[in-house]
């Protein structure tokens, strides 16, 4: 029974805590490094990000970060990708993850679109006979068909965002990691976005970071509220988005 | 788990690919440049050093012991510099998602091995056309480029790591090597370092890359090429080779402690 549990959470945090050295204006170059040194100044300053997180996520849910800028959100993601390492705490990942952090995950511009979707497939873990079974999909949803053979710096802005969004809610990963992307794209790939989430409720794990309160209210099932590093709001996305709008 | 995984073996062949493939991109000639720029770098020292200055007179296939002494060290400078670059090119897919980031240093490495393999090809045409003949010491040719190889895995891991944050490391490295290239016979025969000064030849002969290339030649074009096997001293003999390792078991190890952290260094 008690098993059966532990399985059936997608993400666990246990004590996490994260903290970067900042240079300070006086840390570079040579000259000042060896001042430094025999002063004794340590030429950085050291930020705490986050401060002893602990948070379950559920497999199936759909998890909103709320919070002021520079309140950790995105540190928190990147530690969750397994990008940035823990200064001290757990993080146990159940399942295969797909982050999609800042726009276009690992693009080259001197590619063609359809390159860029194998080579994007492969960071993610999926050989090319498993991109190609995907590959119709994530073209289809990104609505670029006549430009997979053009090069990635010949597309607009909206138009890399589009693909590289369809690529990361195509590919079939257990865990989808968001960061700030419910706005992309014009008004028609919006609705398109909107209605994918309303369709995938209960069936994959997402977290995703963002500011907009209503697409918490109305996608996640649960929200967290970061602020100065630390959770002090989590719960019901409506509480939450409350909470998150009286910091102002 | 497994070092070269299937998640591992996929990555590595699709940034192999696209290094490749972006290397010659916007060029006419594309690809064929992997064999004309080695040629042509050949062809001037050929002009320079066998023509006018004389070099190599004595030695049988000159020109094709030094077209396999360019070639090899071109190689090395390529496996090294692309090495060291790597991690600063690639620093847009370490910030962005999880992955083992010797995948990158391997697959820009592999490039060079690529390129190596191309020129190989081109290296047997000259030596059969000017009339080396095949010996069975050819086998080992591989086993010596392997060396060759891992010392510049090595060296690549060791210096890109710390590049990531000092990137005064590139500019320093170009320097040395042009240093390095006039440390080690490819253009001067070793016999004429010998009859200035037989120490300075056996100290010369301690470098790895100087030993690979001399034992290359030997086993390829002539085995009157003299090795380091040849003039140092008993256990002396081991210390080339035993440098690769070394310098590889430090590369693999500082990697390993300073990679957790490139995503935020860099």
């Amino acid at each position: 029974m008690k098993k059966s549990k532990k399985v059936s959470y997608a993400i666990t945090v246990r004590n996490l805590s994260k903290s970067f050295k900042l240079p300070t204006d006086k840390s570079w170059g040579l000259k000042q490094a060896i001042l430094n040194r025999i002063k004794g100044i340590k030429g950085y300053k050291k930020q705490e990000v986050l401060k002893n997180l602990n948070f379950k996520v559920k497999k199936g849910e759909f998890l909103g970060i709320v919070g002021r800028n520079g309140s950790g959100k995105s540190t928190l993601l990147k530690i969750l990708s397994e990008i940035y390492v823990p200064d001290k705490g757990t993080i146990k990942v159940n399942g295969t993850l797909v982050p999609f952090i800042e726009l276009g995950v690992g693009f080259n511009p001197e590619l063609t679109g359809k390159e860029n979707i194998y080579l994007n497939g492969a960071m993610l873990g999926f050989s090319n006979s498993e991109m190609d079974k995907m590959y119709d999909d994530i073209v289809e949803f990104a609505e670029l068909e006549p430009f997979m053979h053009q090069k990635l710096k010949n597309y607009s802005s909206g138009m890399q965002v589009r693909l590289a969004f369809s690529i990361a809610i195509r590919a079939r990963g257990d865990i989808l990691i968001l960061d700030e992307v419910l706005a992309v794209g014009d008004a028609a790939f919006q609705e398109k976005c909107n209605e994918y989430f309303r369709n995938l409720k209960g069936n994959q794990t997402v977290i995703i970071v963002t500011h907009d309160m209503e697409n918490v209210r109305r996608f996640c099932d649960r929200a967290i509220l970061l602020e100065d590093g630390k959770i002090i709001e989590d719960g019901k996305p409506d509480k939450v988005a409350d909470a998150y709008l009286k910091l102002f | 788990m497994k070092v070269l995984n299937r998640k591992n073996r996929i990555l590595l062949t699709e940034l192999t690919k696209t290094d490749f493939k972006l290397r010659y991109q916007g060029s006419i000639l594309g690809y064929l440049w992997a064999i004309i720029r080695p040629l042509l770098m050949f062809g001037i020292l050929y002009l320079v050093f066998a023509k006018f200055l004389r070099f190599g007179a004595e030695i049988p296939h000159y020109p094709v012991y030094l077209l396999i002494g360019t070639v090899l060290w071109n190689f090395f400078t390529e496996c090294t510099s692309q090495g060291i670059q790597s991690l600063i090119i690639r620093s847009d897919l370490m910030r962005k998602i999880s992955f083992p980031k010797w995948i990158i240093v391997l697959s820009a490495t592999a490039t060079a091995l690529i390129n190596l393999g191309i020129n190989l090809v081109v290296v047997i045409i000259f030596s059969l056309l000017s009339g080396v003949s095949i010996s069975w010491t050819w086998l080992l040719v591989p086993l010596l480029i392997l060396e060759l190889y891992l010392l510049s895995f090595g060296l690549a891991l060791f210096l890109g790591s710390i590049n990531v944050k000092f990137r005064d490391i590139q500019s320093i490295w170009e320097v040395l090597i042009q240093a390095l290239f006039y440390a080690i016979p490819i253009i001067y025969p070793l016999p004429m370092v010998i009859q200035y000064s037989d120490f300075a030849a056996k100290i010369l002969m301690l470098n790895p890359i100087a030993q690979v290339i001399q034992d290359v030649r030997f086993a390829l074009i002539t085995p009157e090429t003299i090795t380091g096997w040849e003039i140092l001293p008993h256990l002396a003999k081991n210390i080339p080779l035993a440098l690769v390792f070394i310098i590889l078991l430090i590369g693999i190890l500082v990697f390993k402690k300073k990679s957790k952290y490139f995503a935020e260094e860099i």
